[in-house]
């Protein structure tokens, strides 16, 4: 079996070729759509942020606030250890979180986080969309939206990717959008070694794409002919050096990442965004905790401590940190009182997130709930606030209209006002 | 036959308009058919009564009864006997066929468009029917067969064969996984389902009414063993109130989910109707079994089981008191535990944060249907009134709802839509709003035997033909001028493969099977004693094998009847609803967008990168195009170059190559030999027309 990026590195001209090859598909993405639709707002003022790339960890499940970022005194709401203080007076985390106290200087936590959607999909999809769930269109996740709104990077590596999910779209967006999904932080581009040697590969490809514009001038199909735009951006990628960017296993802080898909793949986006990746979502479950929550949280707590705390410190040694956005989402909260099983139900009434780095003014704790954690007690923020605050730390005109094929505009954050505060 | 009265009756009520009213003449009766005599071509105008042996039972239009060996008919005859004998008659399936035909045409006509898409040619065919009913593509032999058949009643035959094929339940079941959420292990108490997995499998075998299904399924009692059916309600216990929005998108065609916490913004339900409805389960008991260091709860067993189990398990060599070393047994009385009963001291009461009209936080709710009339509880149990409600003639969204997700299977495209969530106008105003209340009452009156439903369909004229060209938009309503284009599914896309790697034997081939664990979970707690149940725990032990510290928690093992099944990398050669349900993330099914189910009908279509370089590099692609590829070396027995390119095509596009691509093929065989070969079926494989269902 050859790589083609192999035979890249080596001979200057076809590498050459690539790169003609990569300005004109840069993954597939026509010429055209890789001007963005969007001009971005004017980079450096005031009241825009300054963050380039943005790394979103997504704690899938509901992650508990209450055992995490936002504890309380009352021990009825508790589950037994006391909240522990971090290096910024005041700002206190649950017990687990024992790394990132001494960064909670880096931080600013939201906790008065409050959305109307109880329900697992229907929250995730609006933490990652700002959108409501609807049946009759689906919307882009942030990774899309930042490159129809900024534009594609003269890369051939994808603008957005989604590390711990195997499949992801672009929404009404072009299907070329879509982030590049890695379900296995560890396991690099599935497939990404040719069966054959270059000048076969070529010969086979040639007819498959032969037969394959035949198919799709036969029935006009978006979803056929984003087939041929896939296999268009995966040739491209299979030529790249790039694709070394996907690789963690020479990575030296491994371990202090933690051996977990979170820490790996918080592992994976730092990477990444040093190659010029300006989009990484990572997605992470297990933090649906109606049972048995003590050892739940134990366990999913200190991933979290470790993952997010060496990722702070690790694009900090690399002056990353500046330029970079890190969010921490989920769909909801979790219910004050333990219920029978032992754990904590759902409660999209109150809950917590997390912005660091990218401009984000560490040290902060923005809103709070009220003393046993039952509602938001000041400055609530909806999911949609959330996402025009990233939004904004992005530098991106959050008034700039986009439309989908059938001529329906939308904004990213969804006209949601930006909590311009957390930014210095 | 119900068919007969149901369906003539509902006929008559619909369509008032003469063209219908003659239609609906030709429904009911079992029209007959014409046989043939092999020594003299004389032909006999009888319909098929049964099947005995070799003599094939016949009514005549006189009413006398005649009985005729195979042997006197014509081949033909002799195999429609054999499909009747298994499925029915099929009059009735073409007389309903032609309606739903007539129809489409009627509205078509309307609308000023001429017919239907073009008729399918015959490859067409064959690839979409083997797909569509049995989940995967043709082998060369079933191609050719069929391609070269000439015989005229080839088409309905086909269908006939393919419904009776150990696949269609296969195929069935991938549908059915997705939209009732199959999983193999419910988390996080780490329970293995393949007991329920194996009951679904097991109903759509035996072609089990749909209505009997969804009754036993609500109904149910016990834990896993004693009836595996109850892994429906155990599938969301600690989340009710999700099972009960999704049990109304999946029976009723109504997400009510946001009405959990507030009325609903654009429909009528409000947050008193979710509770009220949600309250025919307000006295079901869902069991977890025990979590963590809490003891396990086992409500069919006497006070104080649990401890006499457990000493003498200890007394038997269980290492109790080292919570490391007794987690099997842990497990295994927790599984036990996890259980469905109707306990009358729990009642349904509003959340304490209620805020809609016509009730307060914390009132108790008494259950009161959605739509249509009230269900009536009287002497039987508040699920058994809920599932006669819910089958009821009277209810007809039940009908409605699995009628046009099955013509979404067939077509691509539902007559309403979404099919989890529409209104009764939209029922009322759909663009067939005919041919849905056709459809619905066909369901009625076929009984709810799905796969007699789907025959019906297949036979329609409107399905043979080409897939639309153009994809219909959500700006216009469809017309329905025939199927659509489809991606195929995960499950067919992979089955397919599976094909073209290992041949037919993958249909034959049998992976984990629940019965293991069904009978192990099995226990009567009045009647077995603590040292017969105790033996069961010790067959469980014994087949657990330990998978390391990782997944201790995961019972993923305990399947002793599975077979070691050949594998590439690490996927077993084996169909997709023989696999762990959902398949790992990161499977060549999940990336080719399997449901995780967690949610209803959450498969994806959509291309991705991942999925063609899984096509161009992938272990699968080697198999097919490598040195062995098992492909290749079947056409060593061809000599012609161009029956070695046309059997390429037959192979993965199960279609004749037009002129140019026979000239493509035969190129590429000049240039380099077999090596052109693989190349070929490596780029056909790798053309997205592949992937489609045409």
């Amino acid at each position: 079996m050859m790589n083609i990026a192999e035979l890249a590195g080596r001979d200057s001209h076809s590498r050459r070729l690539f790169m003609q090859q990569a300005a004109q598909f840069s993954l597939g993405v026509s010429l055209t759509a890789a001007l963005p639709s969007m001009a971005r707002a004017q980079a450096g003022t005031a009241d825009t942020g300054k963050a380039k790339n943005l790394i979103y960890i997504y704690l899938s499940g509901g992650m508990t606030h209450l055992d995490t970022f936002d504890p309380k005194d009352s021990k009825g709401v508790m589950l037994g250890d006391d909240p522990i203080s971090t290096n910024v007076d005041g700002m206190r985390f649950g017990s687990q979180l024992v790394n990132l106290a001494k960064h909670a200087d880096k931080m600013a936590v939201i906790n008065s986080m409050s959305s109307q959607n109880g329900a697992h999909e229907q929250g995730q999809y609006e933490m990652r969309t700002a959108y409501e769930k609807l049946a009759t269109i689906v919307h882009p996740t942030m990774g899309p939206f930042l490159e129809e709104m900024i534009g594609k990077r003269d890369s051939i590596l994808p603008d957005s990717v989604v590390v711990g999910q195997s499949t992801s779209n672009a929404g009404y967006l072009n299907p070329s959008r879509s982030p590049l999904p890695i379900a296995d932080p560890n396991g690099g581009v599935p497939n990404s070694s040719l069966l054959t040697d270059d000048t076969r590969f070529e010969r086979r490809m040639e007819i498959a794409n032969k037969l394959g514009k035949q198919f799709v001038s036969k029935y006009d199909y978006s979803g056929a002919k984003s087939y041929v735009e896939y296999y268009n951006q995966a040739t491209t990628l299979l030529k790249s050096t790039e694709l070394d960017a996907f690789d963690i296993s020479g990575e030296s802080n491994r371990e202090a990442y933690g051996d977990t898909r979170l820490g790996q793949g918080c592992l994976l986006a730092r990477r990444l965004i040093e190659n010029g990746v300006r989009t990484v979502e990572v997605i992470s479950g297990g933090w649906d905790m109606h049972v048995g929550i003590d050892t739940a949280i134990a366990e999913k707590g200190q991933e979290l401590d470790m993952a997010l705390s060496t990722l702070l410190e690790d694009l900090e040694s690399r002056g990353l940190l500046d330029s970079t956005l890190v969010a921490v989402g989920t769909e909801f909260g979790r219910t004050p009182n333990i219920n029978m099983n032992g754990g904590r139900d759902h409660f999209p009434v109150a809950y917590s997130t997390v912005l660091a780095g990218g401009g984000i003014k560490g040290g902060q704790v923005y809103g709070a709930t009220n003393k046993e954690g039952t509602k938001v007690a000041s400055d609530p923020v909806r999911p949609r606030d959330f996402i025009a605050t990233i939004g904004h730390g992005m530098g991106i005109d959050l008034e700039a209209e986009i439309f989908s094929p059938n001529g329906r505009p939308f904004k990213f954050g969804r006209g949601g006002t930006p909590v311009t505060k957390l930014f210095g | 036959m119900k068919l007969f009265s149901l369906t003539r009756a509902s006929a008559s009520l619909l369509y008032g308009t003469a063209i219908m009213a003659t239609l609906s003449l030709s429904i009911g009766r079992a029209d007959a058919r014409t046989w043939t005599s092999v020594a003299d071509g004389r032909t006999l105008e009888a319909t098929f009564i049964s099947l005995e042996g070799d003599t094939i039972n016949l009514k005549l239009a006189n009413g006398n009864d005649v009985a005729v060996p195979k042997s006197r008919l014509i081949p033909a005859d002799g195999e429609a006997a054999d499909r009747f004998a298994v499925l029915g008659d099929d009059s009735r399936v073409k007389a309903a066929a032609n309606n739903i035909d007539a129809l489409i045409a009627g509205t078509l006509k309307k609308n000023d468009v001429a017919k239907f898409n073009a008729p399918l040619p015959d490859d067409l065919f064959a690839r979409r029917v083997y797909l569509d009913i049995i989940g995967r593509v043709p082998t060369r032999e079933e191609f050719q067969r069929f391609a070269e058949n000439a015989r005229p009643d080839k088409r309905e035959a086909l269908i006939d064969e393919l419904l009776m094929h150990p696949g269609y339940a296969s195929h069935m079941f991938n549908y059915f996984a997705d939209m009732y959420r199959l999983i193999g292990k419910y988390a996080p108490q780490g329970i293995r389902s393949e007991p329920y997995i194996q009951w679904w499998k097991e109903q759509l075998v035996d072609n089990k009414s749909y209505k009997q299904i969804v009754t036993d399924m609500i109904t149910a009692e016990g834990n896993l063993g004693h009836n595996p059916a109850s892994g429906f309600l155990l599938r969301d216990a600690g989340m009710e109130f999700d099972a009960f929005s999704n049990f109304s998108q999946v029976f009723l065609g109504i997400d009510i989910s946001c009405a959990q916490c507030h009325d609903h913004p654009f429909e009528d339900w409000t947050q008193m109707d979710f509770y009220r409805m949600a309250a025919f389960f307000g006295n079901t008991q869902r069991t977890t079994g025990g979590y963590g260091m809490s003891a396990a709860t086992l409500p069919d067993a006497p006070d104080g089981w649990e401890e006499e189990f457990t000493a003498y398990a200890k007394a038997n060599g269980v290492p109790i008191d080292n919570r490391q070393m007794s987690q099997r047994f842990t497990y295994y009385v927790r599984a036990l535990g996890w259980n469905l009963t109707d306990n009358d001291a729990l009642e349904m009461k509003l959340p304490h944060d209620f805020r809609g009209g016509g009730g307060k936080p914390d009132q108790v709710v008494k259950p009161r249907t959605l739509v249509g009339d009230s269900a009536k509880t009287g002497g039987m149990t508040l699920r058994q009134g809920l599932a006669e409600w819910m089958t009821a003639p009277e209810n007809p969204r039940f009908a409605t709802v699995i009628a046009n997700r099955m013509w979404d299977r067939a077509f691509g495209k539902g007559l309403v839509e979404p099919v989890h969530d529409f209104s009764d106008e939209q029922i009322e105003e759909a663009m067939h709003a005919d041919v849905l209340k056709y459809a619905s009452n066909m369901m009625r009156g076929v009984d709810y035997d799905l796969r007699e439903f789907m025959r019906i369909l297949y036979n329609t004229k409107v399905y043979q033909t080409m897939a639309t060209a153009v994809e219909p938009t959500s700006a216009k309503p469809y017309l329905f001028t025939g199927p659509v284009l489809r991606r195929m599914r995960a499950e067919q896309a992979w089955d397919s493969l599976m094909l073209l790697a290992a041949g037919p034997d993958i249909d034959q081939r049998k992976g984990r099977d629940g019965s293991f664990l069904r009978a192990v979970l099995n226990v009567n707690f009045e009647e077995e004693t603590v040292e017969q149940v105790f033996a069961k725990y010790k067959a469980y032990e014994a087949e657990y094998r330990d998978l390391g510290a990782g997944v201790v928690t995961d019972m993923n093992s305990i399947s002793p009847s599975q077979p070691d099944l050949p594998r590439i990398g690490q996927m077993e050669m084996a169909r997709a609803a023989e696999m762990i349900q959902p398949a790992p993330a990161a499977s060549l099914l999940d990336t080719f967008g399997q449901s995780d189910r967690e949610v209803t009908d959450a498969h994806n279509f959509d291309g991705s990168v991942p999925q063609v370089l899984a096509l161009m590099n992938g272990d699968i692609t080697e198999r097919l195009t490598g040195s062995s590829s098992k492909i290749v070396l079947e056409l060593e027995s061809l000599d012609a170059p161009e029956d070695k390119v046309q059997a390429v095509f037959f192979t993965v596009l199960s279609r004749y190559p037009d002129p140019e691509e026979r000239q493509l093929g035969l190129k590429m065989l000049e240039d380099y030999g077999d090596d052109g070969i693989r190349d070929l079926t490596w780029a056909l494989l790798n053309s997205p027309e592949f992937l489609f269902v045409q």
